[in-house]
């Protein structure tokens, strides 16, 4: 029985590999960690199961049920988090000048490079009326527009961090226009300084809004 | 909704974030019951309680595993009879001295020089600390039962009587009492096989146990709740211990996290964050049972709160 459980542990493992969704759960540095893992745990079984003759005292059987749900879950149940809801218990990223060695031009940039940018050189004027063509997720900020975010993973999503940047959102006949939170939008427009809580900051002004699929790697290193 | 599917996303990242950690812990911990089987070598690790916390931090640089790791190798050695602070050095310190860890901090903190210093060295002073407290305590109010019963059975006579080992009548041969153990070994490799795939299901089980906590209280409760005291010299060390047991990451990447908020807190609260987690986090705290007594348990949890706030005071009394 145990071997049984071994087994579909590896299995579910290398189905959470082959399925991508270690795309959304952990760092890329992780995911051969859990091919390998997942290979001992079925080499391990068919190995028990060979010499299962050999059982020299009594499983305990609660690991054995616990584990048994716990794969179980995992292979029926994908994750499929909010990723607003994540970013909204957890404040931004405090991304160090250290980390920017390279600028590309404004069009090129992604949004963790411009929130890289606009931390370690923040006046807001040195970035007016550059062009911008990011893309993200829908961050719901309570009170405020919703700002286009991203999510900035070292290890798994446990300790995921937004980076975001404010966006002036375009104005509709629609009660408030801001798209809904989780949304994944690319977003064409122009970087422009506004006057936020008295003070001045970078604001993207979107001009053109499209919304995309998920992209297979929505966290970024 | 969008709550409860974010927790079974958190939940997922990190089980199988220390899945793969767990295994290597539990490879290392059959290795050493297949080339020292009865602890002949393990038991010959040095005493003191200064060279035997030391000798067992630095175990770390040739096992390197994060915390997760290094819990079946720590009831290993225990379990061998290897000397208590030679365990306890490695199970508190050889997270945090080891080689990974350490690059990683380095990499995350290349302009903070003294915090490459001061985690290792905070790290050691932690593990002399709980191992010279837990010693305080009897074997048999230390050690989780099932650990002790197999850690006298490998300890000599004359350091353990037959009434410790609760081996029932004087003169019963050792051989048939000892079950488990030697067919364990006499039937390499399928014995081995089989008591390393029972620690892994058990182990296993209760890392789920931790994830689930871990993933729960995460989604729960605001991080900035815990960041908010960030410049306040005795509360932000406090604040970031409590953010260290909550976030449960493992130690060869918590540097990196730390990198994120490290300029919203004082440095005695960063280099708080990053002893404590290595030590003790809600994913860890049921795996550290398989090892403890709740009794033993509590009193790690206070020795490495306390130590930890202290080493965070002195460093902010300094800097700040």
């Amino acid at each position: 029985m145990k071997y049984l459980v071994l087994g579909f542990l590896g299995a579910v493992l290398l189905k959470c590999w082959l399925d991508q969704r270690l795309n959304l759960l952990l760092h890329s540095n992780f995911h051969s960690l859990v091919l390998i893992a997942g290979l001992v745990l079925l080499m391990i079984a068919i190995a028990g199961f060979c010499s299962a003759k050999v059982s020299n005292k009594a499983t305990k059987i609660w690991p054995l049920i616990v584990l048994s749900l716990t794969a179980m879950g995992l292979w029926i149940w994908p994750p499929k988090p909010s990723l607003s809801t994540l970013a909204a218990n957890r404040s931004g990223a405090q991304l160090g000048q250290s980390e920017l060695s390279f600028l590309s031009p404004p069009e090129q940039r992604s949004l963790t490079d411009w929130v890289r940018l606009l931390n370690s050189q923040p006046d807001p004027n040195l970035y007016g009326g550059d062009p911008v063509q990011v893309s993200g997720f829908v961050l719901d900020v309570p009170g405020k527009p919703p700002e286009i975010a991203r999510l900035l993973v070292r290890c798994c999503l446990a300790d995921a961090t937004p980076v975001g940047l404010a966006v002036r959102w375009p104005k509709t006949k629609s009660s408030n226009g801001w798209p809904k939170p989780d949304q994944w939008l690319q977003i064409k427009g122009v970087m422009a300084v506004e006057n936020h809580q008295g003070s001045l900051r970078s604001v993207l002004v979107a001009k053109q809004i499209k919304a995309i699929a998920a992209p297979t790697r929505p966290l970024e290193p | 909704m969008a709550q409860i599917a974010t927790v079974w996303a958190v939940f997922q990242g990190l089980l199988l974030e220390a899945l793969p950690f767990l295994l290597i812990g539990v490879a290392i911990s059959s290795l050493a019951r297949a080339f020292d089987p009865s602890g002949h070598w393990l038991q010959k690790l040095p005493k003191g309680a200064l060279l035997g916390p030391l000798s067992g931090a630095l175990l770390g640089f040739a096992l390197p595993a994060c915390e997760c790791g290094n819990v079946p190798v720590a009831r290993r050695l225990l379990a061998v009879g290897a000397p208590l602070g030679t365990a306890f050095g490695f199970l508190f310190a050889a997270p945090v001295l080891n080689p990974v860890v350490l690059l990683s901090t380095w990499a995350a903190f290349p302009d903070k020089p003294w915090l490459l210093l001061l985690r290792p060295a905070g790290s050691v002073v932690i593990a002399l600390v709980l191992s010279g407290l837990l010693q305080l305590i009897s074997e048999s109010k230390l050690l989780n039962s099932e650990l002790l019963a197999e850690r006298r059975l490998s300890q000599p006579l004359a350091a353990v009587s037959l009434l410790e080992r609760s081996t029932g009548l004087i003169g019963q041969p050792l051989a048939a009492l000892t079950t488990d153990l030697k067919s364990s070994v006499q039937n390499k490799p399928a014995g081995l096989l089989s008591h390393g795939v029972d620690e892994f299901l058990e182990l296993g089980s209760l890392l789920v146990l931790g994830c689930a906590v871990a993933a729960l209280i995460q989604t729960l409760i605001p991080r900035d709740l815990f960041l908010a005291l960030g410049q306040a010299p005795t509360l932000s060390v406090v604040s970031l211990m409590l953010l260290a047991l909550v976030v449960s990451v493992c130690s060869s990447v918590d540097a990196f996290l730390a990198l994120g908020f490290a300029d919203q807190v004082t440095p005695g609260a960063l280099l708080a964050f990053l002893l404590l987690g290595p030590v003790i986090d809600l994913k860890s705290v049921s795996l550290l049972g398989r090892v403890f007594t709740w009794r033993a348990m509590g009193l790690v949890l206070a020795g490495v709160s306390l130590t930890v706030l202290l080493i965070g005071q002195a460093l902010n009394l300094l800097l700040l």
